[in-house]
């Protein structure tokens, strides 16, 4: 991989509006029409109209085409269009993409959006009985007829190896439910506003699958939300400070699954997180301890851990006691355990915020921002930064 | 209290069974039953056998041409109420039994039964309905020789989903939590050739013809070195638990949970995912060896890995100090109760429509007494086709869910299953085979959990509750567990061999 031409896309772009629906449980709304509310939302917050929008990005898993929701939010030519797979591992990359495309020449104003009815509608927790049998679904389906389909099951085979490799309880675990359910409840857009929760709560809440249990999931969510990224120059025009795309990576491991990393090498890592952690530091210069915040993706718990130890931020094992220790300002929008799941889409929202200096729990001049997407799946990653 | 339940209320307590065996106690009935479920009990042959105590009820029942012998007006009626208030399906859940005497060839049978309770309407997991317990006396000559009660849940089943078959005009035996089936497995070109191996019982993995990797999930290319050409070889079906998960919310379609799905890393060094069964899952561990073994469920034959038996079942707690005074103390050459060889059966043999399951030799001497605590060995019992309709016409159950799986699927079923007369036939000898020949049974009173489908294996585990030293009465508490979770819990009481057996 090439860090030089990663290091090509660095500050080129900013992301220069945020702006997302209400979350909630049941939105009472179609899809489409949350992901327009979302894109009008952020280009408002942005300071731009429909009328400037030529590029827009979602993920493949999103039910509204970039074309209606172009049409429903009052957006005419496009000149860019894409879509990002592998679920959640998408998040960051369409912001990736929205820098190239932004970065290339192809579009000036580029549209990132994800909305769903998460929980009114197909809950992904439910997990999927029955797939195509197509390449997809037969990697997926090896585990079918085993009652292993959901997404805590997938990620519980490798939360117990992690235990038991490092020696450790799942209280561990509870450190990172503990810190998200802190934040979120300082957030008033959170749907776990005011309701913070203690190691205690965490270690009776009921079994899931077994080393996860309830506390250890992120919620589900009626919602949308959407980023409006531009070129740094349009950007120094705009109302709001840009946060500037320091560096932006996918990545995918050698024998890569979604979500069913099984069969390759230690269970007990993220390897496509350390794809991604090596573009970042090496195309930006920048080190873990150059990092003033980390959102990081929490469907589940473990892998918050994990992903803390991939990026370089501890040492294998070491993640549990270092979220304890609150040694770095973690998911200070509550994260997808408290504020709500966006698929990871609300926590580039809350970078821009950290950078903007507008958090619920903002810290202190933070000037570079570590945001992670989907984990067990083939992934993505951006180091936002604050211009000059 | 309900209008209905007031009505169903006005029950408890009329007759609910009445009559006289068709045929006398008989050594050929006995001898069907023993063969049916594979017990070898000396006492149940040879010149003067007595009947196996858990055959108590089939002596009662009707058979293919007796009908619901013996049911009075007062019970056929309970059930049209039930019917009428939409409670059409029944399940048996619950059987105990008391054995008074045993019963000989040549002893006439009559049985006399009340309806002695009558539940409110209860929530179940099949659908919402009332349990009615009837409580029948058998008595041999006129003399009391067992007391049989038995529960069932007359149920209203939760509304089918779209496409399945109508609901059956008749009363519908169980549509068990597990008629949803069980996710498919996902097959295309790509992996055909593994599936076609699971019919045959062999476990095949991919070897690389260019760099000789092995690789697991199958892929029409190598990820070492990217050549597309490859040889399936059989995996030796050894192998280890790598890491595993408890699952308990959603269960999977098929499953009646807790269970434990693992990933099991084979000898050969590549992992898949599959169950582990032969321990309840809580004692699943990272490390443990687990063979393979295969499964029929909702006619798919599935690979699963079997826990290396009897080392996992050492008793959790040692001997007392001896000084217990009455306790006899071990014979010479007496084996101690964990070391009696289990039914597990070898890795990678394939539970066929064989014999019935291998029993213990009828001359291995009888065990000491064992303390409270110890865990009994496992009895491993591949559930056939032939175990499970052999099972119900022995026990002179005609219900065609026991035998006819158009039938079974008909009610919402996926395929037959074994009725509770069976199951509580192999409770009886599960412990007669431990304990052995002098061993008496008393009691057996059993709950049914999940069912057992053909194809399945059944593993019965017991551990001693309590022991009476001067009564020479023990406690055992059993639970036998198949791939879709607990069939059977119970409690058995029996009188051990020695001074005052």
């Amino acid at each position: 991989m090439s860090a030089r031409r990663s290091g090509a896309l660095g500050g080129r772009a900013a992301v220069v509006g945020i702006g997302a629906t209400d979350f909630g449980k049941d939105s009472g709304r179609s899809e489409l029409a949350l992901a327009a509310e979302a894109v009008r939302a952020a280009l408002a917050d942005a300071g731009l109209g429909p009328g400037d929008v030529d590029g827009m990005v979602t993920f493949t898993m999103d039910t509204s085409p970039e074309i209606t929701v172009a049409q429903a939010a009052g957006i005419g030519e496009l000149s860019f269009f894409s879509r990002v797979h592998y679920g959640g591992g998408a998040a960051c990359a369409t912001v990736l993409q929205a820098a190239l495309a932004v970065a290339s020449g192809l579009a000036e104003v580029v549209v990132c959006y994800r909305a769903f009815n998460e929980r009114s509608g197909r809950r992904f927790g439910a997990g999927v009985a029955r797939r195509e049998p197509s390449a997809e679904g037969v990697a997926l389906g090896w585990a079918l007829p085993f009652g292993l389909l959901t997404p805590a099951s997938w990620v519980a085979m490798a939360a117990r190896r992690y235990l038991h490799v490092h020696g450790l309880t799942p209280e561990v675990f509870g450190h990172v439910a503990v810190t998200a359910r802190r934040h979120a409840a300082r957030n008033p857009a959170a749907y776990f506003h005011g309701r913070p929760i203690t190691l205690a709560d965490h270690a009776a809440s009921r079994p899931i699958a077994e080393p996860l249990r309830l506390l250890d999931c992120c919620q589900e969510t009626d919602g949308g939300q959407a980023l409006v990224v531009t070129s740094l120059d349009r950007a120094r025009a705009l109302p709001h400070p840009p946060a500037v795309v320091v560096a932006a990576a996918q990545g995918a491991g050698r024998g890569q699954e979604q979500m069913t990393g099984f069969y390759r090498g230690e269970v007990a890592r993220l390897p496509e997180a350390g794809v991604v952690a090596r573009q970042l530091w090496g195309s930006s210069g920048l080190r873990p301890a150059d990092i003033d915040a980390a959102i990081l993706y929490d469907h589940f718990t473990p892998y918050v851990l994990m992903q803390l130890e991939e990026f370089g931020f501890c040492a294998p094992g070491g993640a549990g006691a270092f979220v304890a220790a609150g040694a770095l300002p973690l998911n200070t929008h509550g994260g997808q355990l408290g504020e709500a799941y966006l698929h990871g889409m609300n926590g580039v929202a809350e970078a821009v915020r950290l950078l903007r200096g507008s958090s619920s729990n903002q810290v202190a001049g933070v000037r570079h921002v570590l945001v992670t997407a989907g984990t067990g799946v083939p992934t993505s990653g951006l180091i936002l930064g604050a211009d000059g | 209290m309900s209008d209905l339940y007031e009505r169903l209320k006005a029950y408890e307590g009329r007759p609910a069974f009445s009559g006289r065996g068709r045929d006398p106690v008989n050594a050929p009935m006995i001898r069907h039953w023993c063969e049916a479920m594979g017990d070898t009990g000396p006492a149940y042959a040879g010149a003067a056998p007595v009947a196996p105590p858990t055959m108590l009820q089939a002596w009662t029942l009707g058979g293919l041409g007796g009908g619901a012998a013996g049911r009075t007006d007062a019970y056929g009626a309970l059930f049209a109420l039930l019917d009428e208030a939409g409670c059409t399906a029944v399940v048996a859940t619950d059987c105990e039994q008391e054995y008074v005497r045993p019963l000989r060839p040549g002893d006439v049978i009559t049985f006399d039964g009340v309806i002695e309770s009558v539940t409110p309407r209860k929530e179940t997991r099949l659908g919402a309905g009332h349990f009615v317990t009837t409580r029948t006396e058998i008595r041999a000559g006129g003399e009391l020789a067992g007391i049989h009660r038995f529960r069932i849940l007359k149920y209203a089943p939760h509304p089918k989903p779209a496409g399945a078959p109508a609901s059956p005009a008749s009363p519908a035996p169980p549509a068990p939590s597990a008629a949803a089936a069980r996710p498919r497995p996902v097959v295309n070109r790509d992996n055909a050739g593994f599936w076609e191996g699971v019919a045959e019982h062999r476990l095949l993995i991919q070897r690389c013809d260019a760099c000789g990797r092995l690789r697991f999930p199958w892929l029409p290319g190598c990820g070492a070195c990217g050549s597309p050409r490859w040889t399936a070889v059989p995996a030796s079906g050894a192998g280890t638990v790598h890491s595993y998960v408890v699952m308990h919310h959603p269960l999977a379609p098929g499953f009646d949970g807790p269970y434990a799905v693992g990933l099991i890393e084979l000898a050969e060094g590549v992992r898949m995912i599959s169950n582990v069964t032969g321990v309840p899952p809580d004692r699943v561990r990272i490390g443990m060896p687990v063979s393979l073994d295969f499964v029929r469920a909702d006619g798919q034959d599935l690979p699963v890995f079997r826990a290396a038996g009897p080392a996992e079942v050492t008793p959790r707690a040692s001997r007392p100090p001896s000084g217990g005074g009455s306790r006899t103390s071990p014979s010479p050459g007496s084996p101690s109760p964990g070391s009696r060889p289990s039914d597990s059966r070898p890795s990678g043999s394939r539970p066929s429509d064989s014999p019935p399951p291998d029993s213990r030799p009828s001359d291995t001497p009888p065990p000491d007494t064992p303390p409270p605590n110890t865990e009994l060995p496992p009895l491993t019992v591949p559930v056939t086709r032939t175990l499970i309709v052999a099972g119900a016409l022995v026990s002179r159950d005609y219900q065609d869910v026991h035998h006819d799986p158009e039938a079974a699927r008909a009610k919402g079923a996926p395929d037959i299953f074994m009725n509770i007369l069976t199951t509580n036939g192999l409770v009886g000898r599960y412990l007669t085979d431990h304990f052995g020949p002098e061993a008496v049974l008393r009691k057996v009173a059993i709950r049914l959990g999940v069912p057992n489908y053909p194809g399945d294996t059944l593993v019965m585990t017991g551990t001693i509750n309590s022991v009476c030293a001067d009564e020479r009465i023990a406690e055992v508490g059993i639970t036998g567990t198949n791939s879709l979770g607990r069939h059977v819990t119970g409690t058995v009481t029996l009188s051990l061999p020695g001074e005052r057996a």
